[in-house]
């Protein structure tokens, strides 16, 4: 009996040991924080834990550092300074590099992105404890001197078309994070790993040796997918009418709007956005959801290297010819 | 020879015993969700967890933030945010959270809740894009 009891014990000790001792390997690393109004989570494989910790750390201060230069929900941010100025601004690095995006998109989008809708938004308050419908006149008020050309950069300085305009780059500001905190996770030698900020994702390489899975939220169907797509080193961005919104006499006011109407545009559901990177993805989403199903795959479609997924408002989908869906 | 004693005195079941328990040890080096235990639901705010329970018991739970009361609802193994003192209701249209991975937050209200363990019921992608 005493030699089973020992053999027994013996054997379970060794496979505790090698069990809890055998090193860990390739390991992920996720962590999650609250910035820029949303959920972010940051993934990142590697076999060196303190290294993983170390650069996701870093990757969250410079998204809080961003939201506290580009919100306009922020008093003392850049953008709420440009937007209160009158002269010429002189502005940071990282806002000429976005504007100088935002604008480019807001070209070839024929205005349907715009960053100069601030006046618009605050007057629908439509993230605020009491949005409103606002009237026409108010409307047209707000929509004064917006457009592609509203904001003008010479250098690092910027003007504005009118005094008065309101900068918000709420459409791109998110996606603009998401790139820079995956260059920093790649600047700290990691070559794989996802930043999802609320659904803007950015993609560093693949899942653990195979593309990443990535779901699309249906906007219609609470929990269920609409598609599946397989990525790896992509940005996809989704935009919604379906999780900012109020209802008034039956009828739902979303948060994207239409630049030339004033309301909140009506020609899709949801629609997605993979390119390189996700400030773009998170501007062309925008605008391709206010342009509707067919000029807005056609935008899609000429830009290289950028494919997508719309659904319409009647639920009809539409999606670019190379969009890589593993469903 | 007295060191390997012992061997003498094992009997054929003991034997089977050692190769079965060796089989199990071989085997689960193999399973690469080894643990996989039954899933909980974990609440954090501020980055420190404030609540956790398992999936499995039907409950109603009240989380305080800095909003107000957030009231978490457990039920049929999926945890959703049924209640919420924050503006948009965001966190109720999330819906249910069910596997492993999968994350709801209310960020006015500054609570996070995710799903963790019971890695091997599949939700078929790693990210979601909403």
């Amino acid at each position: 009996m005493f030699g089973r009891q020992w053999v027994t014990l013996l054997l379970v000790l060794i496979a505790a040991l090698l069990w809890w001792r055998l090193p860990p390997g390739e390991q992920q690393l996720s962590r999650t924080a609250l910035v820029m109004g949303t959920l972010v989570e940051i993934k990142a494989f590697g076999d060196d834990e303190e290294q993983l910790d170390s650069a996701i750390s870093k990757a969250f201060a410079e998204m809080t550092r961003l939201e506290a230069l580009l919100s306009s929900h922020q008093p003392k941010s850049e953008i709420s300074r440009l937007s209160n100025s009158a002269d010429e601004f002189v502005a940071s690095p990282e806002t000429i590099e976005l504007i100088s995006l935002g604008r480019k998109i807001a070209e070839r989008s024929n205005g349907a992105f715009d960053m100069t809708l601030g006046a618009l938004k605050k007057l629908w308050a439509i993230e605020s404890e009491n949005p409103q419908v606002p009237s026409e006149e108010q409307i047209a008020v707000a929509l004064q001197g917006v457009g592609p050309e509203a904001l003008q950069l010479d250098g690092n300085r910027v003007r504005k078309k009118l005094p008065g305009l309101q900068v918000d780059l709420g459409g791109i500001a998110k996606g603009y994070a998401v790139d820079r905190a995956l260059a920093l996770l790649r600047a700290a030698g990691i070559t794989s790993a996802s930043v999802n900020a609320g659904g803007d994702i950015a993609l560093l390489g693949d899942h653990d040796g195979r593309p990443w899975r990535i779901g699309i939220q249906h906007p219609r169907k609470s929990g269920e997918l609409l598609a599946a797509l397989e990525l790896s080193d992509r940005a996809v961005v989704s935009s919604g009418d379906y999780e900012r919104f109020f209802e008034q006499d039956g009828i739902r006011y979303h948060h994207i709007f239409d630049p030339r109407s004033g309301q909140p545009a009506r020609l899709c559901q949801s629609v997605t956005v993979v390119a390189a990177d996700a400030a773009s993805a998170d501007a062309l989403a925008t605008a391709a959801f206010v342009l509707g199903p067919e000029e807005g795959l056609q935008l899609l479609e000429q830009l290289p290297d950028v494919e997508g997924l719309i659904i319409a408002n009647n639920g009809k989908e539409w999606q670019t010819s190379g969009l890589p869906q593993s469903q | 020879m007295k060191v390997f004693g012992w061997r003498r005195r094992l009997t054929p079941f003991d034997r089977k015993l050692t190769a079965i328990l060796a089989i199990c040890v071989f085997i689960s080096f193999l399973l690469p969700l080894r643990q996989g235990i039954g899933a909980r639901v974990l609440v954090e705010r501020d980055g420190k967890v404030i609540y956790t329970a398992d999936l499995d018991h039907d409950q109603q739970v009240e989380l305080q933030g800095p909003l107000g009361v957030t009231v978490l609802q457990i039920e049929d193994h999926a945890a959703r945010v049924i209640s919420s003192p924050c503006p948009q209701k965001i966190c109720i249209g999330l819906g249910k959270a069910k596997h492993s991975g999968d994350l709801l937050a209310c960020v006015p209200n500054r609570l996070v809740i995710r799903i963790e363990g019971d890695e091997e019921k599949e939700r078929g992608y790693d990210l979601l894009s909403r």
